[in-house]
């Protein structure tokens, strides 16, 4: 292990690599800010450039891109109360009146100096939490691995919410469906073809996320008209106040960040749930932990407040790569973006990679870390600069936009069939998000279908066609119980009669 | 455009969305009838149309499901109508069909033509007015785009079947 840790320091202190985490904080800092814009996209918009990279840069890059758009996600939701991520909506609740009240500058280093903590905390806990669970899971069999990523589907639609649950389902059948399109690996057999050669490969998993996400994110800004240019005026010509936080607020801060990131690691690792579910639950717990004079202060421009939900977050974030590195199963719509790159450089992550490719196991948690370390550094100083990025005119911003996403799909196939085929998938996806079906559990589907159906498949031929192993493996029969119960919560609160809140 | 009939109406939008979903399952079961199994697999336990069928089931009963259980929140706040409501359809329309010719020209006029008149046409649609604007970040920006592109990391772009035509080689 101690070899393969070294093996990972030597690869991300590479110049190149270090570079490109550098790049990576930037980009996604500057695509996170921009609202409506989330990390998924961002990610997905950075895959073909990392087409020509070797994959451990490749995750680098995008691990950097990751927490740059989870901390762009915050200054927005600081500066202009207009969350650019989901995972920071509740940072909003707390930082914006905070500006408001003219401590931008504080609320913003606040911000960065919980992220940081956050992070660094869930990376300890990633760096022996990942290598054991690995070595466990080398004992695990096709009809485990499909009953895990089964539970990884199911997962994702019960945290979805109340009234989100058969939505999200459908989703994720959805995305099922677009995986079965194309040539059947292990058979042979096209399937949905429809006669035309350009679906012989199947759907790209590039393609499907650049236009359910950039291309459809990009376009929803449009189409709902946000409004954030005078916002941003607004906020520009605040005065950002002094960026110091004092002695005695560090002191009353450091047992929630404490909380905060031990908390969001876990509901990070939990499939499913990630950034978003981790924050408002950090924020809540802070609230019900408070004495009442902190309590009311809560919403008005509490520390606790700001630092509960951004501790959170960046843990959760670092806790989501957990399944995704030692199961190779994604838990959250941006994992499964990872894994989609991965598997677009030929590495299919699971115990595997950590026993024959430590190196890029390990590096991806050391630049995590590294990622977390130049934010901080990175956008300290940068913070009254940050700011007037907001400013950028969105009538330019947008056909960027759209150009990376069709040309970034484009120069993988050369094929102008595929710039077709995602204009139709972002109407799709356009015509859903307006009846508010949630796009994140199809990606997560689409990912994972092809890999269900060849385990399941594998599990059958090795247990004679007989369905047996479903409950005669123990392990394979523990997940199917986890499964049934987060099928059932759902569906008892939904039978439950509504308690006011 | 006329959505104003879309606007009224008083349907839940879940119901909407189910009722697709319902139909996309059963035309999605349909079609897996066309997957051709070879003889010798029909009689397996798992071919290459099980998954489908099974797909097809699931999503034809969860959007029967959603269609026909009470949705948890009212008819009135979340009516299709009001999920319609106060969008801007004429900028993204636009788009879409600038983007579906990009996709139609880029092999016939070439990469930095048909970008160009994309970016450019882009901005003008959302509301950029200032040609010089318009056109002092579209020509560098794809100029860049394309030296970086074919000089720096030597991936070949097509010049277009027009400039062929022209007698390019």
């Amino acid at each position: 292990m101690l070899e393969g840790i070294l093996a990972g320091l030597a690869t991300t202190f590479l110049p190149i690599n270090l570079f490109l985490v550098l790049v990576g904080c930037f980009a996604g800092t500057f695509i996170g800010m921009l609202p409506g814009l989330g990390p998924i996209s961002a990610i997905a918009l950075m895959i073909p450039i990392t087409y020509g990279f070797d994959p451990a840069s490749g995750m680098i890059l995008m691990a950097g891109v990751y927490y740059g758009a989870i901390f762009g996600g915050s200054t927005s939701s600081i500066l202009l109360n207009a969350p650019g991520v989901a995972g920071t909506v509740a940072t909003a609740f707390d930082g914006y009146p905070l500006a408001q009240q003219g401590k931008a500058g504080k609320a913003l280093a606040l911000a960065a100096y919980s992220s940081f903590a956050g992070g660094t905390i869930a990376a300890i806990f990633l760096l022996v939490a990942a290598p054991t669970l690995a070595s466990v899971s080398l004992s695990f069999q096709s009809s485990d691995y499909f009953a895990l990523m089964v539970l990884g589907l199911t997962a994702v639609s019960a945290f979805a919410g109340k009234g989100g649950f058969l939505k999200a389902i459908l989703m994720t059948v959805l995305g099922l469906m677009l995986s079965t399109v194309g040539t059947d690996a292990s058979a042979g057999i096209q399937r949905f073809t429809f006669g035309r050669v350009d679906l012989i490969d199947g759907v790209s998993f590039l393609l499907l996320a650049m236009a359910t996400f950039a291309l459809s994110e990009a376009l929803m800004v449009i189409l709902k008209r946000t409004k954030i240019s005078k916002k941003a005026q607004q906020a520009t010509q605040w005065n950002l106040g002094s960026l110091k936080v004092s002695r005695q607020e560090f002191k009353e801060i450091t047992p929630t960040i404490a909380r905060s990131s031990v908390l969001g690691f876990f509901v990070g690792v939990l499939p499913g749930a990630g950034a978003t579910i981790a924050s408002f639950l950090a924020y809540g717990m802070e609230r019900n932990l408070a004495k009442d004079q902190d309590k009311a202060q809560f919403g008005k421009g509490s520390l606790k407040g700001l630092v509960a939900p951004e501790t959170a977050n960046n843990a959760a974030c670092s806790g989501s790569f957990v399944p995704l590195l030692t199961l190779g199963i994604p838990g959250s719509g941006t994992t499964a973006v990872m894994l989609g790159a991965l598997l677009s450089y030929g590495i299919q992550p699971g115990p595997r990679l950590f026993v024959e490719q430590p190196q890029v196991f390990w590096s991806v948690i050391i630049s995590m870390y590294i990622g977390n370390i130049i934010l901080l550094i990175l956008n300290l100083p940068l913070i009254p600069y940050i700011a007037k990025l907001l400013m950028l005119p969105k009538q330019l911003l947008t056909p960027l936009i759209l150009f990376f996403s069709l040309i970034g799909v484009y120069l993988v196939s050369f094929n102008p069939f595929d710039i077709q085929m995602m204009i139709f998938f972002a109407i799709a996806a356009l015509l859903l998000r307006i009846l508010d079906f949630p796009m994140a559990p199809m990606l997560l589907g689409f990912v994972l279908g092809g890999m269900m159906e060849e385990n399941l498949r594998r599990a059958l031929l090795i247990n004679d066609g007989s369905f047996s192993f479903l409950w005669e493996r123990p392990i394979t029969l523990s997940i199917l119980v986890i499964i049934v119960l987060t099928f059932l919560a759902p569906v008892v609160s939904y039978f439950k009669p509504a308690v006011p809140d | 455009m006329n959505f104003s009939r879309i606007r009224k109406a008083h349907v839940h939008k879940d119901k909407v969305g189910a009722l697709i979903f319902l139909i996309f399952s059963v035309a999605y079961g349909v079609s897996s009838q066309d997957i051709e199994i070879p003889f010798f697999a029909e009689e397996d336990a798992f071919n290459s149309r099980t998954l489908p069928i099974a797909l097809a089931i699931l999503g034809g009963v969860t959007a029967l499901l959603l269609l026909i259980l009470p949705s948890s929140s009212s008819e009135k706040e979340a009516s299709i109508g009001q999920a319609f409501r106060g969008l801007y359809w004429k900028e993204v329309i636009l788009l879409l069909i600038l983007m579906v010719v990009y996709g139609l020209t880029i092999k016939v006029v070439g990469f930095i033509v048909s970008t160009t008149l994309f970016l450019a046409l882009g901005f003008w649609v959302l509301g950029e007015r200032r040609i010089k604007v318009i056109l002092l970040t579209s020509v560098p920006l794809v100029l860049i785009f394309w030296y970086i592109l074919s000089q720096l990391l030597d991936i070949y772009i097509d010049p277009g079947s027009f400039f062929h035509f022209l007698g390019g080689v």
